[in-house]
């Protein structure tokens, strides 16, 4: 446990000095502090609009944070040499991957969370002034409501990211690390839209029993990466209710149990 | 108690890179090597000849084809081992955020070490390497032989029995390399084993017990240095600078053999009284007397013997 | 423990975990539907081979957090499209059809994109199947939304008012309208659940409706004149109908029926009261009478594929692709039915 925790505390520290990182992290902190101004594309839908650029941004950039740190821990590990010191001490391979792994993760949640202040300090500012009926038959929205689904909602993104990082990492081990950006974002993208290959793995859609096995194949071994996103909820006056957001939360450590063990199994052949 | 005598032994060990596309590398072949505990083991070749691949495969962060080999009386690369080794790998980087106690206090947690008592072995540790007085900047600002420095001193960190240091000296000025070298004669003298890996012969020489040569992956030469220095059997030269025209053909009527390296002119004698007196000769006739006495090969011209070529980058050596 | 040995333990692990996920996926997925946070199983094939739907979902995915936001400029792109001409229409569906999938919760694509199908592309084409498809397919894009969005007003009524104004199915018409007004809503869709039930005819249900107006607007001049108007002329054919005075009932509907002898209302009347004694045939006589009075009567089209069918008569050409496509929503519904038994 203490090599995992000095491993991911070093990766932390360090994580925060990538300027990559703070870069994307600035423009996305600019862009959702700015998310109000958008609103004047679509007259009559401010607060859709102002949910839609915050938290979408809020995600899009947080995966785009998670894998590119993700991708690059490892392999920066082993193009600095860093990872000489670290392994030729009684550093596990697989406390190092899991040090890495959750010292990345807290760099990604805690740019998120900054993320996500930014978003609640605006919805906060700003969405009152829209929430406002405008004319009879507009949609009336409690704010109390929105304000939980929102955080709900950002909460579920942390865990999306802990998935997607766990591929970002596992996929560096294995690949060089633009590949491994790559599969990350294509398992991201497809993960997206698995509930649509679950569809498509229907009978009824597709006759060709062997297509129908690669779409059921894709359907239940890829994250079900649109079970993280309730953001829709937020405007529909959905609750998003506790015993889902546990079972989400279960299956996003489930999953992630089951990439780094994957991760562990190359990782423990990887040569440095 | 029973005393391990060998810190290492290699037996065969053997390591081939696959390169994709069906095409193989030699990383070593075949290696056997016998390493005394408390001395100082030179692992000496040209630059990819297989020293750093010997490393890595002893510490574990690759893995052999075939062969097997024991650290400590461990398999390579097991974690009990590695509680008793250090390794200062060639051209060290540390995460650059930290300050060298910080780096120190993250290796020494490793070991499970730490705490306030700790500190003080912190500060010894670093006062041996002379970077103490540089202790609040980060690793990012470190010219390269203060990485060098911070690096020996976090091999020591778990005062281990046996370290590796590849290329310990490589790319420090001469100050710096000097500074290295004492402190690897002063871990010798603490009893430690020191496995050093350095294609800078001339730096290896002065400070090795042993001597082993790799050279495309295969040992070469293996033996004690003052062994490998004296040859076959024990000569003594002459050397001149640019001797005279007469001078030259009398020492060739004399010597066994003449050699000219430059503008230097060096005569060997299988016999002892012979050397000294054409050296006399030479100073009456008002030569230019360079050197007389005993000849004792360079590192150099042994590893040249040995590798039958010169090494790829010779100006280094 | 032996490094084989290791990594075979760690493989079954993954495999172990890998399967016990499945329990918890589905429960999700069940939640997801159930709660409403799922994308509808069904995808409406707007088009051959449905390639935007397929686009839209990939780059969907692609742009992550944005495809709310591209969705937005994907419509501004569908305006100015609009406003180049007739020319694009088709194209201008592929965009629509983007736009929908990208944002679901945003009503007015859905909205512009069945009336689009239902309206405008249905007057470039006079094949009378093309056209019964692209209603339908408005109709399916209509629910699609509505599924997406079950508890807003607007895609209920949209849908309503296409059964109303396009199908003239006025029973569909006034059920979806119904839906509607369980949320928040303007005043004129009760009136027009009124208009629906009135055109059916079901007179009772028509003043039940216009009742409601009144008492919560007692100014609502249209549901008065309307309350009048039905008392007059067919509450009186309504009332003996339930009373089972059938011929009475027939004397009462022809009263307005002499008046105007191509009113839709009283040839409903008539028609409803035959089918209500059981003459079929009658019926079926003036409910052909009211489809061939006005082509685009789909209430009374229907009505008579449906009695030609009950009676073993051949469908007449105007009503034979309402005939045809009953059957097959008939034989699908058995499949579904059949396919839920096993």
């Amino acid at each position: 446990m203490r090599a995992i925790y000095r491993v991911a505390r070093a990766t932390y520290y360090e994580g925060w000095r990538r300027r990559f990182l703070n870069g994307i992290l600035v423009f996305a902190i600019l862009i959702i502090g700015s998310s109000w101004v958008f609103t004047y594309l679509q007259p009559g839908a401010e607060l859709k609009m102002l949910i839609d650029v915050g938290l979408g941004s809020i995600r899009f950039f947080g995966m785009l944070i998670a894998v590119f740190l993700g991708t690059r821990l490892i392999p920066d590990e082993i193009e600095k040499r860093t990872i000489y010191t670290l392994l030729s001490k009684p550093v596990t391979r697989m406390q190092f991957l899991l040090g890495k792994y959750f010292g990345g993760l807290a760099t990604v949640i805690s740019n998120v969370a900054l993320m996500g202040a930014t978003f609640y300090v605006v919805f906060l500012v700003k969405a009152p002034q829209f929430a406002q009926p405008t004319e009879e038959g507009s949609p009336v929205y409690s704010m109390e409501f929105m304000y939980e689904n929102i955080a709900k909602a950002i909460v579920l993104n942390f865990v999306e990211l802990a998935v997607v990082m766990a591929i970002a990492v596992v996929a560096s081990v294995v690949f060089s690390w633009i590949l491994a950006a790559i599969v990350s974002f294509f398992v991201y993208f497809v993960g997206q839209m698995s509930e649509f290959f679950g569809h498509l793995a229907d009978p009824e859609t597709t006759a060709n029993p062997v297509a129908r096995m690669i779409l059921l194949t894709i359907y239940r071994v890829l994250p079900h990466f649109e079970n993280f996103d309730v953001r829709e909820s937020i405007l529909t006056d959905i609750p998003v209710i506790w015993p889902y957001m546990g079972k989400v939360a279960a299956m996003g450590a489930l999953y992630v149990a089951v990439v780094l063990a994957l991760g562990y199994l190359f990782f423990n052949q990887r040569e440095v | 108690m029973a005393h391990i005598a060998l810190a290492i032994r290699t037996d065969n060990l053997t390591k081939i890179y696959y390169m994709g596309w069906g095409r193989y590398q030699v990383g070593v072949r075949d290696l056997s090597l016998e390493v005394e505990e408390g001395q100082i083991f030179g692992l000496v070749g040209p630059n990819g000849s297989g020293k750093t691949t010997t490393l890595k495969l002893l510490l574990g962060l690759i893995f052999a084809t075939s062969g097997d080999a024991e650290v400590l009386g461990e398999p390579m690369g097991s974690p009990r081992a590695k509680q008793r080794v250090g390794y200062l790998p060639e051209g060290p980087y540390f995460y650059e955020h930290l300050t060298a106690p910080e780096l120190l206090r993250m290796y020494a947690s490793l070991f499970g070490l730490g705490g306030r008592q700790f500190e003080s072995r912190i500060q010894e540790l670093l006062e041996l390497v002379d970077m103490w007085d540089h202790r609040e900047q980060r690793v990012a600002n470190y010219s390269r032989g203060m990485r060098q420095r911070v690096g020996v001193a976090q091999t020591l960190i778990n005062e281990p029995d046996l370290l590796f240091f590849d290329e310990p000296t490589a790319g420090l000025d001469p100050i710096g390399a000097r500074d290295i070298r004492e402190v690897i004669l002063r871990l010798r003298g603490e009893g430690k084993t020191i496995f050093l890996c350095s294609h800078l012969l001339k730096e290896m020489e002065p400070i090795c017990d042993n001597i082993a040569i790799l050279d495309r992956g295969e040992l070469v030469g293996q033996g004690g240095v003052e062994e490998l220095l004296a040859g076959e059997e024990q000569r003594y030269r002459v050397e001149l600078r640019s001797p005279s025209e007469e001078m030259l053909a009398g020492l060739e009527q004399v010597a066994d053999e003449v050699v000219w390296l430059d503008d230097t002119c060096r005569a060997l004698f299988a016999d002892r009284q012979a050397a000294f007196e054409a050296a006399a000769r030479a100073d009456d006739e008002g030569g230019h007397l360079l050197a007389v006495g005993p000849d004792r090969r360079t590192l150099e011209e042994v590893f040249i013997d040995a590798v039958g070529e010169v090494a790829p980058d010779a100006s280094d050596l | 423990m032996n490094n084989t040995v290791k990594q075979l333990v760690v493989g079954i692990l993954i495999i172990g975990l890998l399967i016990g996920m499945r329990p918890l996926s589905d429960a999700i997925s069940y939640d997801r539907l159930v709660l409403g946070y799922a994308r509808p199983t069904q995808v409406t094939k707007i088009l051959q081979y449905d390639a935007p739907a397929m686009t839209s979902v990939i780059v969907g995915a692609m742009l992550g957090g944005f495809r709310e936001v591209a969705a937005s400029m994907l419509w501004m792109k569908t305006h100015s499209m609009w406003h180049k001409g007739a020319g694009t229409q088709w194209d201008a569906l592929y965009l629509m059809r983007m736009t929908t999938l990208l944002d679901p919760h945003w009503l007015e694509p859905w909205r512009i994109t069945a009336w689009h199908c239902a309206y405008n592309l249905y007057v470039e084409t006079d094949d009378e199947e093309k056209r019964a498809e692209l209603v339908e397919t408005g109709v399916n894009v209509l629910k699609e939304g509505i599924s997406w969005n079950p508890d807003r007003y607007d895609l209920y009524f949209e849908l309503g008012w296409t059964y109303f104004d396009k199908i003239r199915d006025y029973e569909e018409a006034a059920r979806w309208m119904g839906a509607a007004v369980r949320f928040e809503h303007p005043e004129y869709i009760e009136r027009l659940i009124a208009h629906g039930w009135e055109r059916v005819p079901e007179m009772e249900k028509a003043l039940m409706w216009y009742d409601y107006c009144l008492k919560r607007r007692p100014s609502d001049h249209t549901a008065k004149g309307a309350t009048i108007t039905i008392r007059e002329r067919y509450l009186p054919a309504s009332r003996l109908i339930d009373e089972g005075r059938f011929e009475e009932a027939a004397d009462a509907a022809d009263m307005y029926l002499t008046i105007n002898p191509q009113a839709t209302l009283a040839l409903h009347m008539k028609a409803h009261v035959y089918e209500r004694a059981g003459d079929l045939e009658k019926a079926l006589e003036y409910w052909a009478l009211a489809a061939e009075n006005y082509t685009l009567d789909y209430h009374a089209r229907a009505k008579v594929a449906d009695l030609c069918e009950q009676l073993g008569w051949p469908v007449p050409e105007y009503a034979s692709h309402i005939y045809m496509r009953e059957q097959q929503l008939k034989q699908q519904r058995e499949m579904a039915i059949r396919r839920d038994a096993n």
